[in-house]
């Protein structure tokens, strides 16, 4: 009974000064110098050190370095409330989409949320690149290492944002992959594309057709602005900036008259 | 052609559009695409100010959203400039005084060839600036239920504006439906006589609206308007108006591209788009013989298409020449061009006339315009 008494840690029964020392001397034993460990102790006090310890422990199995792991929790500090276990679990099933070593890092430093999304999220979003634009187990794991981000997409856009590009530019998977498509937030591959198009500078290839003038995909998307309007609109950034706005507008009426016709 | 094959689903409006990049990369290169673009956008609209509406606080109010009146802009640079070609004129003198024997021709050289006509019209106009997307809200009625302002396409205003009608003139708008042109017409208040004609009485019914909606009982009934092919008009009533004005049928190139509705380039309406040219020609022709002798004639598509345009205004001249013995020639109107190029784009190579080019940061157009007089 007076195990669980005030100033207790309750399950172990064991003080917190003494819950913290062996939570430090863990960072330590791990390779974490006195003052990382001093930063993590600092993030989220609330949660307790073992937890902080925990879950700098699971970064570090991914490959993240001390700093990196730190970084990351101090960032994402949503990662500290993630059981180890989902950590373990997720870390696995990552690695298994082929997102280890190096890339789990990447992964982990750039989209951390994918380790605290419900898992279905992520399985749905995978199941929609692997049935309904049909990547081949390949090119989802280029895809999944290039724009770790998708696993983070809600499954319809996503595929709307495939079938944007396959149906309306006419592009196939294998330049999609080559040109990290999915990194390009949409709306913007959407301002790119009709201004391009609209200039007649850009054509939805005829069923059947395989050789067309338009751009590559890349040069579309990866091209800084600037360039993109000097090189490949031929356009000046007024002009680019008008048709963004107008664009803008086209769109949002586009979806009030939808929601007026679903009404009706 | 490769797509014959499936041409019946063609929409009208694509047709168009390979018309146009057809014909028009030829002609225009590469500022095609730029207007291609601006085709495709949403244009932008002029509120032409109602002077029969009271409404004195509808200037405000377009102000307070920063749209501005093109026209009396223009007139204030018109005005400065005026000042100013008077001033460097006065310097000329002096200098040419106290200069050596050559001093004359320097001066000459030196002033602009021909001072600005002033842009005296009661005519008001609204637009937002270049780069502004905001749209004008849809007019409202003052307490006798005549409409504040009439949206239009703000390039539509030059050609009344290159008509230029004094007060008394006796003006004839030859193809006056819907009426837009007609209502800005009446806006100078300096009509003696307005004779408004369309050959299609469905349209003609739109005019009749405009003109219950915009203008009082007592000025809508000094408005004849009637419905007769414009190409017969001189042989109703030939030499008898001041100014005429032209604005022909054409292939409407913005409409075009956007709506099918409508369309002159649907399929079954091919032979009548082949002969618009004819059909122009003939119009201007009938509206020359319809302007007394130093009466002006202003000619107006919304194309880009110089066999719409230039064309029809060189075969005119000819024509008019040899055939009715008529000298005319078209007036140099490249100041129109300077006074709102802060409004509009213009083209730079038009041989006669003067052409507005749609373009995304001012939407406008496109608007071909030319000035004949008749000798
Ligand atoms: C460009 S629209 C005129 C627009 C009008 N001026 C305005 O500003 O609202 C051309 C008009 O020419 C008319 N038209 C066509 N053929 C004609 C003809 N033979 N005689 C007179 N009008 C004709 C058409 O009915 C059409 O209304």
């Amino acid at each position: 009974l007076a195990a669980s008494g005030p100033g207790l840690c309750p399950r172990r029964g064991c003080a917190p000064e003494e819950a913290a020392g062996e939570a430090e001397a863990a960072l330590l034993a791990l390779g974490f110098s006195r003052a990382q460990a001093r930063r993590l102790r600092g993030l989220q006090p609330r949660l307790g050190p073992r937890r902080a310890a925990a879950a700098a422990e699971q970064l570090l199995l991914l490959g993240l370095s001390a700093e990196a792991a730190l970084g990351l929790l101090e960032r994402s500090p949503e990662l500290l409330r993630a059981a180890e276990a989902q950590l373990k679990e997720r870390a696995e099933y990552l690695r298994r989409l082929g997102l280890g070593g190096g890339h789990l890092q990447r992964v982990a430093g750039r989209c951390p949320q994918v380790f605290t999304l419900p898992r279905r999220r992520m399985e749905a979003a995978v199941r929609v690149l692997r049935e309904k634009c049909l990547f081949t187990a390949e090119q989802l794991t280029e895809v999944l290492q290039s724009c770790p981000g998708v696993l983070l997409e809600e499954p319809g856009s996503l595929q709307y944002h495939f079938q944007y590009a396959y149906f309306r530019m006419g592009v196939r998977q294998k330049e999609m992959v080559k040109a990290r498509l999915f990194r390009t937030p949409f709306a913007e591959l959407r301002n790119r594309h009709i201004f391009l198009e609209r200039r007649g500078l850009y054509q939805t290839p005829l069923k059947g057709q395989t050789q067309t003038n338009n751009p590559k995909l890349k040069e579309v998307l990866h091209l800084p602005e600037k360039e993109f309007l000097a090189n490949l609109a031929r356009a000046t950034p007024e002009e680019y900036e008008v048709f963004k706005k107008l664009l803008a507008r086209e769109e949002e009426e586009e979806e009030e008259k939808e929601e007026e016709e679903e009404e009706e | 052609e490769k797509w014959a094959a499936t041409a019946p689903r063609i929409p009208a409006t694509r047709l168009a559009l390979h018309h146009f990049d057809t014909n028009y990369s030829l002609q225009l290169r590469e500022r095609w695409p730029a207007m291609r673009a601006s085709l495709l956008c949403e244009q932008k609209y002029g509120a032409l100010v109602n002077n029969f509406a009271c409404a004195d606080h509808v200037a405000q109010e377009l102000e307070l959203h920063n749209a501005t009146d093109f026209v009396s802009e223009a007139a204030k640079k018109a005005q400065s400039l005026l000042q100013g070609s008077a001033a460097e004129a006065e310097k000329g003198e002096s200098t040419s005084q106290d200069g050596p024997g050559g001093g004359r021709t320097v001066t000459q050289a030196g002033t602009s060839p021909l001072p600005p006509a002033p842009v005296s019209s009661n005519i008001k106009c609204y637009t937002f600036p270049r780069g502004d997307i905001t749209r004008f809200r849809p007019a409202w009625p003052d307490t006798l239920g005549l409409l504040s302002y009439y949206l239009m396409d703000a390039a539509s205003l030059l050609p009344v504006l290159a008509l230029n009608v004094q007060p008394d003139d006796f003006v004839l708008d030859l193809c006056a439906a819907p009426g837009g042109k007609t209502l800005a017409l009446l806006q100078t208040g300096a009509c003696g006589h307005l004779a408004a004609n369309d050959v299609s009485t469905s349209r003609t019914k739109r005019l009749y609206q405009i003109l219950n909606s915009y203008v009082p009982k007592n000025v809508r009934e000094t408005v004849r308007v009637t419905s007769y092919d414009g190409r017969d008009w001189a042989e109703l009533e030939g030499g008898t108006f001041h100014k005429v004005l032209v604005d022909v049928p054409c292939t409407t190139d913005r409409h075009s591209v956007m709506e099918t509705d409508n369309n002159i380039f649907h399929r079954r309406r091919t032979k009548e788009r082949q002969m618009l040219p004819m059909l122009q020609l003939q119009l201007l022709m009938a509206g020359i013989l319809a302007t007394k002798p130093g009466g002006d004639v202003v000619y107006s598509t919304c194309s880009l298409s110089p066999l719409q345009n230039e064309y029809v205004i060189e075969r005119a001249i000819e024509i008019a020449e040899t055939q009715f013995n008529i000298m005319t020639h078209a007036e140099d109107l490249s100041h129109f061009r300077m006074l709102f190029q802060d409004t509009f784009s213009f083209s730079s190579d038009c041989r006669l006339g003067e052409l507005v080019l749609p373009h995304l940061t001012a939407n406008f157009g496109p608007m071909y315009f030319c000035k004949l007089r008749r000798a």
